[in-house]
């Protein structure tokens, strides 16, 4: 994502507010909005590389983003940058017992991936590991009535969480897959079929 | 020394409405804040800036994660997140000593929480002010609705807010713009609660929020955080509307990064006669003169102040004769209530990001026998709202893959919440006092001593109850109750939670029980004014900040008249 797309976005957000205000948002509003240091504070940093993750483990989060969220007619969790807001999110926000704990749970992938497949969880084919996946998947949400889920399947839980926010709050997920509500009037009872998918 | 007329200590909701006031009125009024500047529109660093370029994406930043290291305080109310962190103090900066939990939120820049509150604004009753009196708990109110009715008028017209007229004794009407819609989910509830409980009433949150232009204010464009801060200025703040317009008279001077230290007193002319300051960068003191003072730092800066500027006449604070200054804390106390899910409704949906909830009025202890509890007195109200299911209810389910995208390409089910927010009973050994520790510049720091009392926990029970009763009554499923209050000290719902704390230097009619008089002039000196939430002699059960403003220029008013007649 460059700084120019979401400058791109901005701009017609803020004229989709001024056509929809009459054309009278004011020129220091817009001004206010899109100065030079407004505008650099927006900048996103050159040049990424993992933090926390290492390109292994970078790889592995990709994956089975991706299994969670795949390409379909829009891009999936590995395009919209999943694995990127992962480590970051480990890097500059959790404390670091959780983001052990997180980084555990990735071990613990690649162990069930040995003890059934022989290999490496990326070693193994795309249906392997959406077996496996769906094995975890399983265990973390027991049908209603089996009560709370058991602790150890707090990875996949979280994994699954991570991959839906990283994904959803993307450009991609947030203004291709799904749509922001537009900036304007606010209508309390639409008609669903005139939006045809949810906000992001 | 350099000398003005007024000064105003604090730049927030009130400090902005005395700055107002007083240079409207002719006076040179200085402003002291201790925060940073915050300049309208080009401070507002992340506002319309898309989650994705937010590098945790808004996350919440609770206590304990990285990126809240220097907000332990301030990082226990949800409020705080990535996109508004920089809008609340740094702990470190003013430190307090906790008894037993108490969170105390606080801004740190000009206009303070005025760019970050809740911005529901309701006019007190007469319920309200005679509650003191009627069931002995803390002193009687010295003004009754009749005396703040044309103020609320006048606030109201300049702030603006949108609501719906009810004409209930409980909630008077304002001065209002058109309200903002309620969606389908919460028009079904309404309808179910009304049904079945003719008493109640459900109507869209009263809210200082423009649905119409207003003195070069522009209505709501729905883009949803506020607390970003509003370049179109479309909710009240000091930046939006009260600073505008004391600068508009030439007579305001801001003084940002200035810790008030310590009001001057007078002893021989029984006055206040200036304001000692701290310049929080180079640590270097200033004093400033005036003929009069306003004290609007926020209810327990405030006090603070006064409990730390003593002399051999006020040995335990200034104005502090009475022995009360300091007593009498008081929060809401909220988070009980009840959620439910709606069944149908699927082909509804709504169109932009309402800063707004729904509102249901006090219905218990309303003076008639039907709506009397014998449990606890006094009453709540409810704050809460519908919606449809997003994309973020695919992490609490099986399932994943083209199946999970697809299925979260539509909103999930209409789910309903509402929690109570109840009035606390007014209590001497909820307190604060002078630790024997300072900060930086020398002051003493505040001790908090603040618990519920058996009438808020007896109150608790029946907001979660009768939430769940309405959404029951409404045809709701799956309805569940919540309170997170734990006790015990553990956090969940804490006195300060409700970032509504008031009272400690409260108002009163007999100066030897209270500390500010009817019009928020301190009964032993008479040009020194209190008119933040420290004023407050009960809490109603509705958000309080209108009211603070109300008194505000009501105190201003009568201020001006004596400045004229040379009383002060």
């Amino acid at each position: 994502m460059s700084e120019s797309n979401g400058e791109i976005t901005r701009r017609e957000a803020l004229a989709r507010v001024a056509v929809l205000l009459g054309g009278v948002i004011s020129a220091p509003t817009m001004a206010g909005v899109l100065d030079a240091a407004t505008r650099r504070a927006w900048a996103t940093a050159q040049g990424w590389a993992p933090r926390t993750l290492s390109p292994s483990q970078l790889e592995l989060v990709a994956v089975m983003a991706e299994h969670i969220i795949p390409r379909t007619d829009t891009p999936g969790a590995r395009a919209a940058g999943v694995h990127r807001f992962v480590d970051t999110l480990l890097s500059d926000h959790y404390p670091t017992a959780e983001r052990d704990r997180f980084l555990a749970g990735l071990a613990d992938v690649d162990a069930r991936a040995r003890s059934q497949q022989g290999k490496a969880f990326l070693a193994c084919a795309p249906a392997q590991q959406i077996t496996l996946l769906t094995e975890l998947d399983e265990a973390a949400y027991p049908v209603s009535g089996a009560g709370a889920p058991p602790p150890e399947t707090w990875f996949f839980r979280r994994m699954k969480e991570l991959t839906l926010v990283g994904y959803y709050t993307s450009q991609v997920g947030a203004a291709q897959e799904l749509h922001p509500s537009p900036f304007g009037a606010y209508r309390g009872d639409i008609p669903y079929t005139s939006v045809g998918r949810a906000w992001s | 020394m350099i000398t003005y007329d007024a000064i105003v200590v604090g730049s927030g909701i009130t400090g902005g409405w005395a700055a107002k006031e007083l240079t409207e009125k002719g006076l040179r009024t200085l402003m002291i804040e201790r925060g940073r500047d915050v300049v309208h529109r080009k401070d507002y660093i992340t506002e319309h800036k898309p989650s994705w370029e937010l590098p945790l994406r808004d996350a919440r930043l609770s206590v304990g994660t990285k990126g809240a290291e220097e907000y332990p305080i301030q990082a226990r109310t949800g409020q705080f997140r990535e996109s508004n962190k920089h809008f609340f103090l740094k702990d470190a900066k003013n430190p307090y000593v906790e008894d037993k939990p108490f969170t105390w939120i606080q801004g740190d820049q000009v206009g303070c929480k005025s760019l970050i509150w809740g911005r529901q604004v309701y006019r007190w009753s007469d319920l309200d002010f005679e509650a003191n009196l009627r069931d002995g708990h803390g002193v009687d109110w010295p003004i009754r609705y009749a005396d703040i009715a044309p103020w609320y008028s006048y606030v109201e017209r300049f702030i603006g807010v949108s609501g719906e007229k009810l004409g209930l004794a409980q909630l008077p009407d304002g001065e209002f713009q058109p309200p903002m819609e309620m969606n389908a989910g919460e028009n079904l509830v309404k309808g179910g609660i009304e049904r079945a409980f003719p008493d109640r009433h459900v109507t869209i949150g009263r809210v200082a929020i423009l649905t119409q232009p207003l003195n070069g204010r522009l209505p709501c464009h729905y883009c949803g955080p506020c607390e970003r801060g509003c370049s179109t200025g479309s909710y009240f703040s000091s930046q939006s509307s009260t600073l505008p317009a004391a600068r508009a008279t030439g007579r305001v001077t801001i003084l940002p990064n200035s810790v008030a230290h310590s009001l001057i007193y007078d002893a021989a002319k029984n006055r206040v006669t200036g304001v000692r300051v701290v310049d929080v960068v180079t640590k270097q003191a200033r004093e400033y003169e005036a003929r009069v003072v306003f004290l609007c730092a926020s209810t327990l800066a405030t006090t603070r102040l006064l409990l730390s500027s003593t002399s051999p006449r006020f040995p335990n604070g200034l104005a502090n004769s009475s022995g009360v200054l300091g007593h009498y804390l008081m929060d809401h106390h909220f988070l009980a209530g009840a959620s439910g899910s709606i069944e149908g409704l699927l082909d509804h949906y709504y169109q932009g990001n309402r800063p707004n909830g729904i509102y249901i009025p006090r219905f218990r202890n309303l003076g008639d026998d039907a709506s009397r509890r014998v449990d606890y007195v006094r009453g709540f109200g409810y704050q809460g709202g519908a919606s449809r299911q997003s994309w973020g209810r695919g992490g609490g389910e099986r399932g994943f893959g083209v199946e999970l995208k697809r299925k979260l390409h539509d909103p999930g089910r209409w789910s309903m919440g509402m929690t109570g927010f109840g009035e606390c009973l007014p209590r001497e050994d909820n307190y604060v006092e002078l630790s024997d520790k300072t900060d930086d510049f020398g002051i003493p720091l505040l001790k908090i001593h603040c618990t519920w009392g058996d009438n808020e926990l007896a109150m608790r029970k029946d907001m979660a109850a009768s939430a769940a009763e309405m959404l029951e009554a409404a045809g709701c499923k799956n309805v569940r109750t919540h309170d997170a209050y734990r006790g015990g000290g553990e956090l969940g719902a804490e006195p300060g939670f409700a970032i509504h704390e008031m009272g400690t230097a409260r108002m009163g009619r007999d100066p030897k029980t209270s500390v500010l008089n009817g019009y928020n002039q301190a009964h032993d000196v008479p040009n020194l004014f209190v008119t933040d939430g420290a004023c407050m002699a009960s809490t109603s059960c509705v958000n309080p900040s209108i009211t603070y403003m109300a008194l505000t220029a009501r105190a201003c008013d009568y201020a001006l008249a004596e400045l004229k007649r040379g009383t002060l």
